[in-house]
Formats: structure tokens, sequence, C-alpha cells
């Protein structure tokens, strides 16, 4: 790699594999061929090890080398999408965890769970713990939909990731309500009944879409293991798959907005061409702006090309200590929630009883809310359908460049209300709903299902 | 020449990966598609008709249905509610049918009173064989439309639904 930099290269013997160990009496492991054969280079705090940190890590190498100074600031982002992914990943550590202890039968699942509450070390823990961060994921994804959203970061050159966004959105909802299923408890039962009758008010194809959903004409073992196959391989495969996308899109897309911003750098990044970047032009090579392969372009000019130079820091370790940071405060949140609060685990599934009241998953209560006073194709269908389209055209009909909330007035009050109008169905249908589905206040008996 | 090759081969392509698809399509669905109910349809005997007395329901738990007599007419309803499936309990206290998932009231023959059900209770097909009712779950009738008041009576008394 050719530093053409005037900059004073570090001492190249600092930071190559040294062959020969200093015999200095004692085993220097750090020298070792075996040591670094895995770690190629010491840490050395020169830009340059910085740099080689991020570089020589297969892991770190999905951040860039440097990133954006206003990056490291929390309120940027309030890091909700780092948050979610590491949800994500703890859902994936306790998810495998919960797999070793269940079978996706009716006669052995809701047995399953007792066990994992009486039978097994830790076992109601690792339940809880899967279980609230599957709640504290859909409410952070959501959350973190809307500040994209305020923040104006859906526009130009960022409107396919907010649309792969809405796609992740649909599937850790995806992964909800297979999920709630498994345990095989009253809840589930009638959860899932609720919502895929929902699907049979589809016009025309209904029918034949919920039959395929639960594999049957009733809910049992076909929709039980059809709702497993989807929940621990179909969904996680493809989460993991739109969240690489996503991330890698964050990073070519130039990190997120700043003021005024859309429409002006960032647009390099779109322009044709992936994997191609074009470097800002400099006086010196002003009139020919400069196309090179990310690969073979030097360490300067790539940060440089993706933020102006002067506003940028290193990663390692400025943004990778505040990412550990978030991701220890997550921990704890669903570790502490996982101690103090236990996974509901109501009475074994029963056809032939429907408990009172029978409410979906807090973030599907909405729905329930207007399909107690709409046509069920109204509001079970239309209505859900409608706002995924909205939220998937957004940044193509909001053609408005500017990102402050004073120029996008429109804009803001629409998604205000929607907003707005979800939240107030889902406290009502959440809190303010009982058997029958009658009007219950929460401080006279709350109903709350999580 | 070489531009008219270039062209056979895209659309070669295009069609070739479209037929992959469709094949893919029709596997997945062979696939996946609900192999026909095993579960519990086919004709199930419920008793003489002189056993149930006028103005009662009776619930059957292995087809999921009630027997109902109202004022002298039986029939044999579903207990799924045709709004989103959840199971229909009868209130004795008001002599109607309650939904508790989104509150549709029923009366005792099954029709739509209030609430979000589009119609009223499905009905399955009965008749008699030997002196002895029968009922056949495979053969199942939409609940009448909104507004169907045959067996309409006002409330017994307090519904069941929102005193718990
Ligand atoms: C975004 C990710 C995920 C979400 C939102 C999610 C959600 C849920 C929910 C709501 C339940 C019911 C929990 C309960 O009743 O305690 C559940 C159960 C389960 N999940 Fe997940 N899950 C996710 C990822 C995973 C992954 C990646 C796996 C495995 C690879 C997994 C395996 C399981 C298993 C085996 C159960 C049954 C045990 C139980 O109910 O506690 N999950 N999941
Ligand atoms: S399922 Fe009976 S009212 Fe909705």
């Amino acid at each position: 790699m050719s530093d053409t930099s005037a900059s004073p290269a570090p001492p190249a013997d600092d930071l190559e594999p040294q062959r020969h160990a200093p015999s200095t009496g004692r085993i220097r492991w750090r020298d070792s061929e075996a040591w670094r054969s895995v770690f190629r280079h010491p840490h050395l705090d020169t830009p340059r090890g910085r740099a080689l940190q991020s570089f020589s890590n297969v892991f770190l190498h999905v951040y860039p080398v440097k990133v954006p100074a206003r990056v490291l600031k929390n309120r940027y982002s309030w890091r909700l999408g780092f948050i979610a992914t590491v949800l994500f990943t703890i859902l994936l550590v306790t998810g495998v965890y919960l797999m070793f202890f269940y079978t996706p039968t009716v006669t052995s699942a809701y047995g399953d769970m007792q066990r994992l509450r009486t039978g097994v070390g830790f076992g109601q823990l690792v339940r809880n713990v899967h279980r609230w961060a599957a709640h504290l994921m859909v409410l952070v994804v959501i959350v973190h939909l809307a500040r994209v959203f305020f923040a104006g970061a859906y526009k130009r050159p960022r409107q396919f990731n907010w649309v792969i966004g809405v796609g992740l959105l649909a599937i850790t909802l995806g992964f909800s309500f297979t999920g709630y299923l498994l345990p095989w408890d009253q809840l589930s039962y009638w959860a899932v009944t609720v919502g895929t009758n929902l699907v049979s008010y589809v016009p025309l194809l209904g029918a034949a879409l919920r039959d395929l959903l639960i594999g049957g004409e009733q809910i049992g073992q076909a929709t039980l293991q059809r709702f497993y196959a989807l929940h621990v391989a179909v969904l996680p495969v493809s989460l993991a798959v739109l969240l690489l996308v996503h991330i890698w899109r964050v990073r070519k897309d130039g990190f997120a907005v700043r003021r005024g911003d859309a429409g002006s750098f960032a647009e390099a990044a779109s322009d044709p061409g992936a994997g191609v970047i074009v470097p800002p032009t400099t006086p010196a090579n002003a009139d020919a702006p400069r196309v090179r392969l990310l690969g073979v372009v030097d360490q300067e000019s790539v940060t440089a090309a993706e933020h102006p130079a002067d506003d940028t820091v290193f990663t390692w370790p400025h943004l990778l200590v505040r990412h550990v940071v978030v991701a220890l405060g997550t921990v704890a949140v669903v570790l502490g929630l996982g101690v103090a609060f236990a996974a509901p685990l109501r009475a074994i599934a029963d056809p032939s009883h429907t408990p009172e009241p029978a409410k979906a998953p807090w973030y599907f209560v909405g729905l329930q809310e207007l399909l107690s006073k709409f046509d069920p194709l109204v509001a079970g269908i239309l209505v859900p359908a409608g706002v995924f389209i909205i939220l998937l055209a957004l940044p193509y009909v909001d053609r408005n460049p500017a990102t402050e909330a004073r120029r996008r007035k429109v804009a803001i009050t629409l998604f205000t209300i929607m907003l707005v109008t979800a939240v107030t169905l889902t406290i009502i249908g959440a809190l303010f709903r009982g058997p029958g589905w009658k009007f219950i206040p929460p401080w006279q008996h709350s109903y709350l299902e999580l | 020449m070489n531009l008219s090759r270039r062209r056979l081969l895209e659309t070669g392509w295009k069609i070739g990966g479209g037929l992959l698809g469709v094949i893919a399509g029709w596997t997945s669905w062979e696939l996946l598609r609900p192999l026909k109910a095993a579960g519990a349809t086919g004709k199930i005997k419920v008793g003489s008709p002189g056993n149930f007395q006028k103005d009662t329901a009776t619930y059957f738990g292995q087809g999921r249905f009630w027997v109902v007599n109202t004022s002298g007419h039986i029939f044999a309803l579903s207990q799924k509610c045709p709004h989103l499936g959840c199971r229909v309990p009868f209130c004795e206290s008001s002599g109607r049918f309650e939904c508790p998932c989104h509150g549709t009231q029923f009366d005792l023959g099954g029709e739509w009173i209030s609430g979000p059900s589009p119609r009223g209770m499905d009905q399955f097909e009965l008749s008699i064989e030997d002196g002895d009712l029968v009922v056949d779950t495979s053969k199942k009738t939409d609940g009448p439309d909104h507004g169907a008041r045959q067996f309409y009576r006002d409330p017994l008394g307090p519904s069941c639904a929102g005193n718990g």
C-alpha cells in the first residue's frame, strides 16, 4: 500500500509481523508466531494502528475506519438501530438455548415450558430474557423508525434503506407473532386464532392464505410446526440478510444526515456503480473527479471520500467504546427485566374455552381495538396494509429535500397523526379493555397481556 | 448479428428465470399447502331431540358446537365466532351468546344482535337417524345476515361480559 501523503509513516517494523521475537529471556507470547498468525498487528495508538484495527478484523470491518464526529453524539440517533441489533443478538443466543429444551408438538410444547420453569437451571431466566427482549425489540424498531422519520433521514439517497427498514419491521413482527404461539398456552392459542382468522378477510385469496399459514382448517400440530420453522429458521435468516444490507447501506450513504445534508454530498454515494466511490474534488484534481475501486484506493482517500476530511474520528476506539457501553446497557436492562418479571404462562391451550378477554400482544392490540368497531376487511386488512404501503412509498412520494422540521410541516403533521392514532388505539386496547371488550379503566382492573 | 445474439441470450435468461420462478412457486405450494383436515369432522350423534329443553343451549366439546332449542326450533351452532374465530360461550344470565373477544352478541338462535361479527353464528347440518339427532360438522352453512330477527328476545338479565 503506497502511502503518498506527506505525514510521516510510523516505523514499519512496529506493525509488521515480527518473525524473530527478541530474546529477552522471558516468553513474549504476543510476539510468537501463533499469536501473530491470529492478530496480525499489535495495537498501536497511532492513526495507522487504529485504522488497522478495523481493517484487519472481519467483525470490525463492518465499521469504516473513520466516522463523522457527529455520529459520536448519542442524541444523534439515540443508538436505536444499534440497540435493535443488540437485542436481535440476545434473541439469537437465548433462542438457540431454548431450542435445546423445546419440542414443537402440541403434546409436549406446554410441558417443555413448565419444565423450563422448574427443571432446567436458569431455564426460566432465559425464557424471560427471550420474551422481554422480543417485546423491547418491537418497541425499539418502531421508535427507530419514528426517529428516522423525524430526522428526515429517509430522503435521497437513503430511500431504499428506509424500505429495507420497513421490511425489518415486518420481519420483527413476524418473529413475535410466530414466537407467541410456541408456548401453546391459552394466550398463544387465542391470540393466534384471532390473528390468523384476520387473514381470511383478504379478498379472494383469504381462506387459502389462512389455511396455508396454519396448515389446515384449525390451529393444531401443523400450525405449531409451521410457526416453529418460520420462527427459528426462515425469519432469523431473512432478518440477518436484510440487516446486513441495511447496515452496509447506512455506511455507504455516509451515516445519518446532517442538517441540510440530504441531496448534497451524500448523493454522491448513491451514484451508479456500487463499490465505486467518488472522492470529493480537491483543488488538485478539481476538474477531473477520480473514480477508484474501493480495494485499491489508499486509506486516506477512502475515509476522505465518505466524509469531509475535517470532522471525522477514528471508529476504533471512539465509536466502538460507545457501542460496547450501549450493548452492555441493553444486556443489563433485559437481564434486569428477566430477573424481575416472569414470562407469562397460562393454562394449556384449550380449543373449547376462550379466555376473557382474549387479547392480542400489545403491538397488535391497536388493530384489535379497530376490529371491535369496524368491518374486519377495513380494520384488519385495509388499514394495516395501508399503513405498510404508506410507509414503503413515503420516501418516493415525499420529494421535499428539506430535513428541518419547519420546512416539512405537511409530512410531519401527517406522520404524527398516524403515530398518535396508533399509540392511542394501542393504549385503549391494551389497558382499557376487559372481558367482552368492555371499557374497564386499568385502575379498576388491568387486563394487559404481554 | 452480435447484437441480436445478445438480445436472444438476454431474453432467454429472462424466460428461463421466469420459468424457474414458476416451478419454484409451484413446488413450494405443493409442499406447503395444507393437508386435508384429519380433525374432528363428520357425524356426531347428540341424542334424542326431546333431550333439548325449550330455550336451552347444550355444548358438545368434541364437535365444537352448541345444540340450541329456541322456542321449539333446534339448531346446531358452530362455537366459532364468524368474526375472528373465538369460541362463543352461552351466557345463562342474559340468555344470549356473547363473544369474549370483541363483544359480539347473538340470540339463542345464533342471530346477530350487536358487535363486529359480519353475520350470525354458522350452523351445522342436522338430521335424524334412528330417532337420534345427528350433527354433521363437515356440512356448514353461514349464519343468517344482520337483520335476521326470527328468534330475537330481550335479554333475560345482565350480560356476562364486563362483570368480572
Ligand atoms: C428478533 C428476534 C426474535 C423475536 C422477536 C422472538 C420472539 C419470541 C417470542 C415472543 C416467543 C414466545 C416467548 C415466550 O413465550 O416466552 C418466542 C419463543 C421462542 N423463540 Fe423466539 N424470537 C426471536 C428470535 C429467536 C431466535 C433467533 C430463535 C432461535 C434460533 C428463537 C427461538 C425461540 C424458541 C425455541 C421459543 C419457544 C420458547 C418460549 O416460548 O420461551 N427465537 N420467541
Ligand atoms: S371473534 Fe367474536 S367478536 Fe371478534
